[in-house]
């Protein structure tokens, strides 16, 4: 691997602003002109980007905190809900237009299938499938143990929920919900398909990354993590699952025979916890945020040290590419709200 | 910590990644070699030229729009400079910021100078604002069967003004007062990991709601997990070391297990989940005493005592004890002492009571259990929940012989005559009467008479009423030497008391679950001591609850500490041993059918 003596591209700061606690959760309107991101203290706020200029204002809260915002592909609306099980649908003016509360439980996953028709939630054991009125589909029978994650394959065919025991694949062709069990004994936290559809990924409790091979069914374990692992992302390419141990990325190559037996890629830069990352969607930049107050910009198997980086004030929390590849916005302990924009270098 | 650079720089160095197909080992181990001696490069810059580079450069930064602190700060604050050094020094190579060095496209002077200060000043808000980021948070967790007043004790908690933010997490809600803000209600839901170890469950409920509040980190400062009557405290606790992020993020203060008086020895008897509770407790609150007799009460705490030797024991009406004995307790704190019951660790023997009687020459009738009430062990009227827990135990069934005194084979009891009836003379005939109970026992009914001299008597207590002869040749003092304590089967000599009386500790308890101590002065070599205890932890890390020692090792000038809770298990080399002070090992171990040979033979494996 050689390493790239000038760096290709930089995150510019564009613009920030102070919420009031915690960042849980952001996410973007399709066309990057707005945001929405979730406190922990449970106001959902909606921020408005441009021309260098971030104004927010908070449409909503959620007793004892939110925990997950989520903006519909393609479409107008967002959905947020927390820890007072409640799912609530806004429009982009963060006007409210409906609300539904499945138990009493937390309602810990939104997943919009990648077309934007539908949303599936989890709230404890129980996954949900509603329309984009946000009028109940399907619910699904309740899982043998709370859902941890979801996770849609890009067809929007495949939904897969994370929990204890391994994932639960559910194939949605309604009237048809067929589900398919991919067990592994251990508490699974994430559900991520690779952008190819043909890899299903999970971090686990346990300090381990597992995944299938959809076309056969085979699976394989990845450990030597200090702790769990609660965060991954695809590459835009599928060549790469990018994870966390600590301060390193940890980067599994799939592309050839794929990551069995081979040592993955540590990239080496932050000096504590990675507390987020996220590659860029049909790209194959990565940001990190790290608890040393950091976002650094990486581009795995180009280069082996951090492209650029940027200081936070406060610890990352967050971190959600738009749509389009072009902006990151990253959320903080604190509350600060940024958003960065990825600059080639010719 | 957040700022451990050094532990975490061995975690790089002995990191190692593993791929493999479908769970087949394949171990590729990654190293690197001279990261550590980089480091150890780095940290031995002097702090002063640190500083110094500060002053040279500061004057830049401090009007910097980001400005958190200024260098007089620094040296005002007299954090802990070595290690703040430490994290300092990993950042700097050669005064150049490592960011820069590592490939940061931003160059120039007045950037790296930024960065630098940044850097400095972000690890020295974490000397700052201790509280907000490098404290761990303290968890008290709460348990104890239905009805032992666990509500009440976190009412009780929630109502007092100690100053602290507390957040609850509890299995159901409504309980507690309504206007306290962070309750959190829990389903019980247990995950096994898969870390190669049968035993290690942990509680996945409170791993997804400890995750959530760490996001709120600086809104309370205190936190304590209710569990449900019939929870399992291992996995609860075993939640708190699972994570090397946890153990960085949560400190378990304590186990605290409420008791209720009235029914725990009908519980014991029945259910597994009261044993284990006991047992886990760093911390037992015999509740409700108000409800049961003194003798019953004694009865109560010797057989609690017997299930786990090393927690606090406070009688109380009401949950009512002072705050301190409860939150902070610093139970599993490894610089904290080990504090360990004495009694505990005194000699055992096999009696329970001892009492002199000055007798005249003659028969003497010795009576046992009530004249005119019931015998107390059938007098429970509390079954009313009884039907409820019973799915919950059905696999425990087989235990059943296994708990409560073993009445059927008699009570123990042997007759000495002693040279006077003085105490004195009652502690030097402990030594015969220890022998005594080592014998085979000699079964008497009622009515049956009981020698003078060094035989053990297994006399009948479950016929109602019971009456002995005590033939007694030449008038004189005679000590009564007793399995358990005569008030449990108001046992007493017709017309007469005892002039001296003595309790003892005994351990001589058929519990299935117990507590074993070991104390030795000899020290101990800490690879014998490493490769004992990891046997233990794989063999029978299942059946030990807890447990916690402090060693002394061999050419070692500091005390080695640890605890474990089943297979977690936690040591260090803490404060040294006192000049003057005898240095002695003492471990204890509490869990179900431990064998007190085996341990002790492990023990003494592990001798210098």
């Amino acid at each position: 691997m050689s390493r790239v003596k000038t760096p290709n591209a930089i995150l510019e700061l564009r613009g920030e602003i102070k919420l009031d606690d915690y960042i849980v959760d952001i996410a973007w309107s399709t066309d990057a002109t707005r945001l929405v991101a979730a406190g922990g203290e449970g106001k959902v706020f909606l921020c408005k980007y441009g021309e260098s200029v971030l104004e927010a204002r908070d449409v909503g809260q959620h007793g004892m905190g939110t925990l997950v915002v989520a903006w519909q592909p393609s479409g107008s609306v967002f959905a947020s809900s927390g820890q007072d099980s409640r799912i609530t649908l806004f429009d982009a003016e963060g006007g409210l237009l409906a609300q539904q509360r499945p138990s009493i439980n937390w309602t810990t996953a939104l997943a919009w299938s990648p077309d934007g028709k539908r949303l599936a939630t989890a709230t404890a054991k129980q996954i949900s499938l509603w329309n984009p009125s946000l009028v109940l589909e399907h619910a699904f029978a309740p899982l043998a143990s709370t859902v941890t994650g979801l996770g849609w394959d890009k067809p929007g065919r495949d939904l897969a929920a994370a929990m204890n025991g391994g994932l639960v694949v559910h194939r949605i062709e309604p009237p048809r919900f067929q589900l398919r069990h991919y067990k592994w004994a251990a508490p699974c936290l994430t559900a991520a398909f690779s952008p190819s559809s043909r890899f299903l990924a999970t971090g686990t409790q346990d300090g381990s990354v597992h995944f299938w091979h959809l076309s056969t069914g085979r699976d394989s374990q990845m450990r030597g993590y200090p702790g769990r692992v609660e965060i991954m992302s695809w590459s835009g390419d599928s060549r790469y699952l990018a994870t966390a141990a600590d301060e390193q990325v940890v980067l599994w190559d799939f592309s050839g025979k794929g990551p069995e037996g081979s040592r993955p890629l540590q990239l080496r830069g932050h000096t504590d916890r990675i507390e987020c990352l996220a590659f860029q969607p049909g790209g194959n930049h990565l940001v990190t945020g790290g608890r040393d107050w950091r976002l650094s910009l990486w581009l795995p198997g180009k280069a082996t040290t951090a492209l650029d980086a940027q200081l936070t004030v406060s610890e990352p929390t967050c971190l959600r590419w738009s749509a389009d590849g072009r902006f990151v916005a990253a959320g903080e302990r604190n509350g600060r709200l940024s958003i960065y924009e990825l600059v080639r270098i010719v | 910590m957040a700022f451990s650079a050094h532990q975490k720089l061995r975690n790089v160095c002995s990191g190692r990644f593993v791929a493999a197909d479908e769970g087949v080992d394949r171990i590729d181990a990654v190293h690197e070699p001279g990261i550590d001696e980089k480091f150890e490069r780095a940290i031995n810059r002097g702090r002063r030229r640190f500083v110094a580079l500060l002053g040279e450069l500061g004057e830049d930064v401090v009007g910097a729009d980001r400005r958190m602190c200024a260098p007089d700060d620094l040296e005002n604050a007299a954090p802990d400079w070595r290690e703040l050094e430490t994290t300092l020094r990993t950042h700097i190579s050669g005064g150049t910021y490592r960011l820069i060095d590592a490939g940061g496209v931003i160059v120039g002077r007045r950037v790296i100078v930024r960065h630098v200060f940044q850097r400095f000043a972000h690890a020295l808000s974490y000397h700052l604002q201790p509280m907000a980021t490098m404290d761990r948070i303290p968890v008290t967790v709460l348990t104890g069967f239905l009805g032992s007043g666990k509500t009440t004790l976190l009412n009780r908690i929630l109502s007092e003004n100690h100053g602290k933010r507390i957040a609850v997490i509890e299995n159901e809600f409504g309980e507690v007062g309504v206007d306290h803000q962070l309750v959190i209600g829990a389903e019980e839901e247990i995950f096994e990991t898969n870390n190669g170890c049968i035993c290690c469950t942990v509680r996945g409920d409170l791993l997804r709601i400890l995750g959530q509040l760490l996001k709120r980190r600086d809104k309370f400062d205190y936190i304590i997990v209710e569990t449900t009557g019939m929870a399992d405290p291992g996995p609860v606790a075993q939640t708190f070391f699972l994570d090397d992020d946890f153990k960085q993020q949560f400190l378990l203060d304590a186990i605290v297990t409420l008791v209720d008086a009235r029914h725990i020895e009908k519980h014991l008897d029945e259910m597994k989940e009261p044993g284990e509770q006991v047992a886990f407790a760093d911390v037992i609150l015999l509740n409700k005493t108000d409800l049961v007799g003194a003798a019953e009460l004694e009865r109560i705490e010797r057989r609690v005592r017997a299930i786990n030797g090393t927690a606090r024991i406070f009688r109380t009406q009401n949950a009512n004890v002072p705050i301190d004995r409860v939150l902070d307790v610093g139970a599993f704190d490894l610089q904290r002492a080990l504090a360990v019951d004495g009694s505990f660790l005194e000699p055992q023997y096999p009696f329970e009571w001892a009492g002199v009687y000055q007798l005249p020459a003659g028969q003497h009738t010795l009576r046992t259990g009530a004249d005119t009430h019931a015998h107390h062990h059938h007098d429970h009227g509390h079954d009313h929940d009884h039907g409820h827990h019973h799915e919950h135990h059905h696999d425990h069934d087989h235990d059943h012989g296994h708990h409560g005194h073993a009445h059927d084979q008699g009570l123990g009891l042997v007759v000495l005559p002693v040279a006077a009836a003085t105490e004195q003379a009652l502690a030097s005939a402990i030594e015969s009467a220890v022998r005594a109970f080592a014998e085979e026992p000699v079964g008497v009914d009622c009515g049956g008479s009981l020698k003078a001299g060094p035989v053990l008597h297994a006399i009948d207590v479950n016929h109602e009423g019971g009456h002995f002869v005590i033939d007694v040749a030449a008038a004189g003092a005679h000590a009564i030497f007793c399995e358990h304590a005569p008030a449990e089967f108001n046992l007493r000599v017709e017309g007469t008391t005892p002039v001296a009386q003595r309790a003892f500790a005994s351990h001589h308890h058929d519990e299935e679950i117990s507590s074993i101590g070991i104390t030795d002065p000899r020290p101990l070599d800490p690879q014998k001591l490493n490769d004992w205890l990891s046997y233990l932890l794989k063999s029978r890390g299942a059946d030990i609850f807890r447990m916690k020692g402090v060693i002394s090792l061999k050419g070692e000038s500091r005390r080695y500490v640890f605890h474990g809770v089943h297979m977690m298990f936690d040591g260090q080399l803490e404060r040294p041993w006192a000049t003057g002070a005898t240095r002695q090992n003492t471990l204890v171990f509490i869990g179900r059918n431990l064998d007190r040979q085996e341990l002790e033979a492990g023990f003494h494996s592990c001798l210098a």
